[in-house]
């Protein structure tokens, strides 16, 4: 019989709030946190809009000492993680610092820090840079960060897959408390808006209004769509091996009880391969579950508003789920939240947890002219619904394919 | 649950190109080292390190940008590997069972390096298609899965000097659980002036050579390369006769939980780390005969790593060889305990280890056998490969003969 894998505590640091409270209010009214970008200086080019994490005090989480040092993707880590600890009323106590792990996704990690860095070494040359400049410039160097500041003993990992990094990190979580290689894993997904973020997406073409047509805003399956808004944030979760949380009396939010995740084809690939590695992968992940298509409730897209993307993942969930595909619930948290790259996946765990224990749906904003190649039940309005299981996916059209199903905790 | 071994190495390091050339060099005691060509060092005061020399590439790059990245590495590592394995054709497997997973520290930063260096004034002139398009760490997994036609799973580890062994361990558990029948994992790297510089500014690079262990060790040479192997399960093997270099019996993962960039003084997660993976393997320390050290060459790590190897091996700690190939490689960061591994595993083929160069005077407190300078003929039916990483983040492989 294997572990299972629940969470007890949810730590979020998102543009649509700070802590899970603020972010699932905001979730479930539909509360768009997308705005021109405050961070960068881009008065040289079109696409303007973004969701940045405002209002953040990582102080108040992470105490004063050497947070001068800490740039932006650790405040937002640490914060998050300290959160979710403390929602999971959990003290890691020298003896259970043994038994906790931490494994984080984060497409980027640091690298915009690291460039920097690079850019003050051509600059200024090398001799003038203390080594306190590169003292948080590591791409791990925010989840080494975290195990410090926690006294972990048991191992630190960063899982970097594209878009799909978050929701490889808690796949890989499941398994090592499903094969007891530690008690308590803090995971999830941390990613930062940088200038470097926004050039790679920008060159590609792949920012709502880069065609310099239509509005800079998401649409997710609405036929307007025309790419995605770049999020932020940190998503961070206390994951227990059930029988210690019971141990304990903790207050478990749900199981995450599938993974799957397959590359999604070679850039050259057609759609109809896409969509069959789509399948595949949805299919993988409830088999990993031990349930069928019948027993999801709850389909958290990964609906970013691509062009491209949007039509393969209808596609696939029509072709997986057959007649009731046009039925299920579809909801997409991008809508408000924008596309928070290596973290989207944990964000919309956060999302389904909470979908879970409130019993309500929260809606795909600006989803009006449906695509009629889109052949979804979009929740376009708040839902009331009880939720028992939820399909989370999580796609990139240049790497994995990658899902989990998380379930109320019975 | 099958058993899961080694099927398939390939080796691109600072002494040799190629499984066959690296492992005669390493035996032969080569020094990779060199003054390095890639950036201008007249601002610093270290110029050697540890370059691969008249590298062919074999494969083609849309532009100039992308021909700086790590793929030309992984992907002649890669190949040589699955040749090596008997899998350089996969036409009738399930490819989903197919998957990839390397190791990097500092990922595709030099092809942004190569742009910004130039016209340095405003940042974004380092961004052009080309790094657009590979700056992404997972471009690393994902231009391998469509080199060789991969379509499992797939995962950078980003886990700076531990990097390869954390991939190699996350594949361990995903042959273990069933889900893939092989896995294509490893390390790249190559030498951003960045991470030269943070090496440089933190006075840990040595000025002429890599000294693991002796007591007049300076630093570590930063290095570059690729160590690619193939892993397979012991059914999937078996069923296509495949050759086998040994099997991977288990890892052990710690983290230090003590500081971002000093290791714990007694190398208290190093212990953990070996202690794990020796009851994951269920082998007792007794049985290993050779510990490939992380061995960096400063002296901080050197005498950590033989404080722990005391404290796991006990009495027999004298008696087992532990030699760092950083000595002749330089330290390869996110690629080396890849490279390691695959060393490991040709310990195990050859029953021989290489040696740890340039070693000098004994330290009394790094007093175990380092293999000095020789390489030398010894059964080795048992290997544990250690990698230690900033921040305290350490991963030990155990390879042992099927």
């Amino acid at each position: 019989m294997k572990k299972k894998a629940v969470i007890t505590g949810i730590g979020v640091v998102s543009p649509l709030g700070i802590g899970h409270q603020d972010f699932w209010n905001n979730l479930v009214s539909g509360n768009s946190a997308i705005a021109p970008m405050e961070c960068l200086d881009l008065s040289k080019y079109e696409c303007k809009n973004g969701a940045e994490v405002k209002g953040l005090n990582p102080e108040e989480y992470l105490g004063r000492k050497g947070l001068r040092y800490l740039n932006k993707g650790t405040k937002f880590l640490g914060s998050g993680a300290k959160l979710a600890v403390d929602d999971a009323n959990l003290e890691i106590d020298e003896e259970l610092s043994n038994h906790t792990g931490i494994i984080i996704g984060s497409s980027l990690g640091n690298f915009s820090q690291t460039t920097d860095y690079f850019h003050d070494i051509v600059r200024d040359g090398p001799s003038d840079l203390s080594p306190m400049q590169s003292y948080d410039v590591a791409l791990n160097s925010s989840i080494n960060y975290v195990s410090v500041f926690f006294k972990m003993k048991g191992f630190a990992r960063t899982i970097s897959s594209g878009f799909t990094s978050g929701t490889d990190a808690i796949g890989n979580a499941i398994k090592l408390i499903q094969n007891g290689k530690a008690k308590v894993i803090i995971t999830g997904g941390v990613e930062q808006i940088s200038l470097d973020l926004y050039m790679i997406f920008y060159l590609r073409k792949m920012l709502a209004g880069s065609d310099g047509a239509g509005s800079e805003i998401s649409m997710p399956f609405d036929k307007r769509r025309n790419g995605f808004i770049m999020s932020e944030g940190s998503y961070v979760f206390v994951m227990e091996d059930y029988d210690h949380a019971l141990s304990r009396g903790a207050r478990i939010y749900g199981e995450i009880s599938g993974y799957g995740s397959l590359f999604t084809g070679s850039r050259n690939s057609d759609i109809g391969k896409r969509v069959e590695k789509a399948v595949n992968t949805m299919k993988s992940c409830i088999d990993d579950a031990g349930i069928c298509t019948d027993d999801i409730d709850l389909i958290s897209a990964n609906g970013n508003s691509g062009k491209l993307s949007d039509l393969i993942e209808a596609k696939a969930i029509n072709k997986l789920f057959g007649e009731s595909g046009t039925e299920i619930p579809v909801h997409s948290v991008k809508s408000t939240l924008g596309e928070s790259y290596g973290a989207s996946g944990a964000a919309q765990t956060a999302s389904a947890l909470l979908s879970i224990n409130n019993g309500l749906v929260p809606p795909t904003i600006n989803c009006e002219e449906k695509d009629p190649e889109c052949s979804l039940n979009i929740v376009n309005k708040k839902l009331e619904k009880e939720i028992n299981t939820v399909l989370i996916n999580s796609f990139d059209l240049s790497g994995n394919n990658s899902c989990l199903v998380v379930k109320k905790y019975e | 649950m099958s058993r899961v071994v080694v099927t398939g190495l390939g080796l691109v390091i600072a002494n040799g190109i190629g499984v066959a050339n690296a492992w005669n060099a390493l035996m032969n005691g080569k020094d990779g080292t060199a003054e390095l060509k890639s950036f201008d060092t007249s601002q610093y005061k270290v110029h050697r390190a540890c370059e691969i020399k008249d590298f062919k590439i074999d494969t083609v790059f849309e532009n100039e940008t992308t021909a700086n990245t790590i793929h030309k590495y992984t992907y002649t590592a890669a190949k040589e590997a699955l040749k090596d394995s008997g899998l350089g054709d996969i036409t009738g497997c399930n490819r989903e069972r197919f998957g990839i997973a390397i190791g990097t520290l500092a990922g595709e930063l030099p092809p942004f390096e190569y742009l910004l260096r130039n016209t340095p004034e405003d940042k974004t002139n380092g961004f052009d298609m080309g790094v657009a398009l590979t700056y992404p760490p997972s471009s690393i997994t994902t231009l391998l899965s469509e080199d060789f036609g991969f379509e499992g799973p797939n995962m950078v580890s980003l886990n700076a000097c531990s990097s390869g062994n954390h991939a190699i361990a996350w594949a361990l558990d995903l042959l273990y659980e069933g889900k893939v029948d092989v896995m294509l994992v490893g390390g790249g790297e190559l030498i951003p002036q960045t991470e030269f510089t943070h090496f440089h500014n933190l006075k840990a690079l040595a000025p002429e050579m890599c000294q693991p262990f002796d007591k007049e060790r300076k630093g570590l040479i930063i290095g570059e390369g690729a160590g690619i192997m193939v892993l397979e399960t012991l059914d999937f093997a078996s069923k296509r006769n495949a050759e086998i270099y040994a099997e991977l019996k288990g890892y052990g993962m710690s983290c230090d939980g003590h500081h971002m960039t000093a290791p714990h003084p007694e190398g208290a997660g190093a212990i953990v780390a070996m202690s794990n993976a020796l009851s994951m393997a269920n082998i007792s320390y007794a049985d290993v005969d050779y510990i490939n050290a992380h061995g960096t060459g400063t002296p901080l790590n050197d005498r950590m790593e033989t404080m722990a190897i005391k404290s796991v091996f006990k009495e027999r700690a004298k008696g087992i060889p532990v030699s760092s190939i950083k000595s002749m490689i330089g330290h390869t960061m996110g690629a080396a305990s890849a490279i390691e591994s695959v060393v490991s595993c040709l310990a195990i083929k050859n029953n021989a280890v290489p040696p740890t160069i340039h070693y000098e005077t004994p330290d009394p407190e790094c007093d175990l056998d380092y293999v000095p300078n020789e390489g030398r003929e010894t059964k080795v039916n048992c290997v544990i490969n250690n990698s230690f990483a900033f921040g305290g983040n350490n991963v030990t492989n155990i390879f042992s003969r099927l």
